[in-house]
């Protein structure tokens, strides 16, 4: 070894040793200050706390008592706004029911059956323009109305759909599940009219458990402001993906650190599943993104959260709205939260002013 | 302990009390297996019973695919 080498390397080593120094000594004098755990040294510990959240307060909109018995929801999966009605999709029932911005029962259509403007578990509904799409589970079809609810066509999948969001030009954002039976499997799959494939995207995420393997593809999709859509994964992955109505990925958006995680170990099969809970539901309207993280259940389970946090389009925290009850899923339209409880009763609740 | 119990339940009633096919048929296994994966996922219950449901479907599978 030259001299010149084994100068440069002493010199490397010196500034490692200064450098254990200098934080042994930061480490030692946290831990007798008290303000850093012996357990560890965390660089979060020497940051200043990041600024609290306003708490919005809401109010919630009495919904009317005389309600018909079809006006009772048996398992309300999906929701859409049609700028006047809002539409839940009902796996139970096998129907689309309509509601006004007020919650009075307008009406309903489908009804379970293979045929043409028949259901089997419809899983997914969304508005495009004068076309009510709804994803026809067990059909493996998303099947179009119009606003009326009278059967205008559709088109066959090649796997079971679960959500269908409208991007402009008759194109169609469909998701599904992983089966795991497959080596690759997509989540994303965009339709043209017509039913034509124009795209598939994101792979699932796998493990060596199927039943881990769920969770972790477990995504929800917001749509955006211009023809392009949201993808949050429920568990694991802190990042909120941006993509454009092509497809294509746009930079992932880092969350709030505000916004907790919430990690979990269910004790089920070998070793347990470790889950890091991060966001139950989530809608998107005029810029801002609405994300209700889960909540711990009994110390080890996860379950609908009470809250929704405000994230603006960087991924900044913006401001924090607690509920009155728990919410498995809610939209935000109208300047009003739509939201399902744990009851599968329609909540609407308004930020009081 | 009691939810041990409950898991135990479930299992034994998946086990037992669903109805050995005549004919083990391969296909109706997957489209089975598929809409009980798909119900459990969109039940959106909290996922201690998601996962347990989950399992039941693999089972069920399983007993399916083996004729018992």
């Amino acid at each position: 070894m030259s001299w010149l080498r084994w100068r440069r390397k002493a010199k490397a080593g010196v500034r490692a040793a200064v450098l254990v120094l200098l934080l042994g000594t930061v480490a030692v004098t946290g831990i007798l200050a008290g303000t850093v755990p012996a357990g560890g040294l965390s660089l979060l510990a020497f940051l200043p706390d990041l600024p609290a959240v306003p708490r919005l307060r809401i109010v919630e909109i009495a919904r009317p008592a005389d309600r018909p018995d079809d006006a009772i929801l048996g398992r309300p999966v999906a929701m859409a706004f049609d700028g006047a009605r809002l539409l839940v999709a009902d796996a139970l029932d096998c129907a689309v029911k309509i509601f006004s911005q007020d919650g009075r029962y307008l009406g309903s259509f489908g009804g379970k059956g293979q045929g043409p403007g028949e259901l089997s578990f419809p899983s997914g509904v969304c508005v495009d323009g004068d076309v009510i799409a709804v994803a026809d589970k067990l059909n493996l079809r998303i099947q179009l109305f119009d606003r009326q609810g009278r059967s205008r066509g559709g088109f066959v999948l090649p796997f079971t759909p679960d959500r269908v969001f409208a991007l402009s030009a008759g194109r169609f954002l469909v998701t599904s599940n992983p089966t795991g039976r497959r080596s690759v499997e997509s989540l994303l799959h965009i339709y043209g009219p017509a039913g034509r494939p124009i795209w598939d995207g994101l792979e699932a995420r796998r493990s060596s458990d199927a039943v881990t393997d769920a969770f972790l593809n477990m995504i929800l999709v917001c749509p955006g402001q211009a023809d392009d859509f949201y993808v949050l994964f429920r568990s694991g992955d802190r990042r909120i993906f941006h993509y454009s109505a092509s497809g294509s990925l746009r930079s992932p958006m880092a969350v709030d650190e505000r916004l907790a995680s919430t990690p979990v170990v269910m004790p089920v099969g070998r070793g347990g599943i470790r889950l890091s809970g991060f966001c139950w539901a989530a809608a998107f309207d005029r810029g801002l993104l609405y994300l209700s993280p889960p909540r711990l259940l009994a110390g080890k389970d996860l379950g609908p959260g009470r809250s929704v946090a405000i994230l603006d389009a960087n991924g900044r925290m913006r401001a924090e709205i607690d509920l009155p009850c728990a919410v498995h899923r809610f939209l935000v339209a109208a300047g009003r939260v739509f939201a399902i409880d744990e009851d599968e009763e329609l909540r609407i609740f308004e930020v009081a002013r | 302990m009691t939810k041990r119990l409950a898991i135990l339940a479930l299992v034994g009633l998946v086990l037992v009390t669903t109805a050995a096919p005549a004919v083990n048929n391969q296909a109706q296994c997957n489209a089975n297996h598929r809409s009980c994966r798909e119900y459990t996922l969109n039940l959106d219950e909290p996922w201690y019973k998601v996962a347990v449901m989950l399992t039941a479907c693999d089972i069920a599978f399983g007993k399916c695919i083996m004729g018992i």
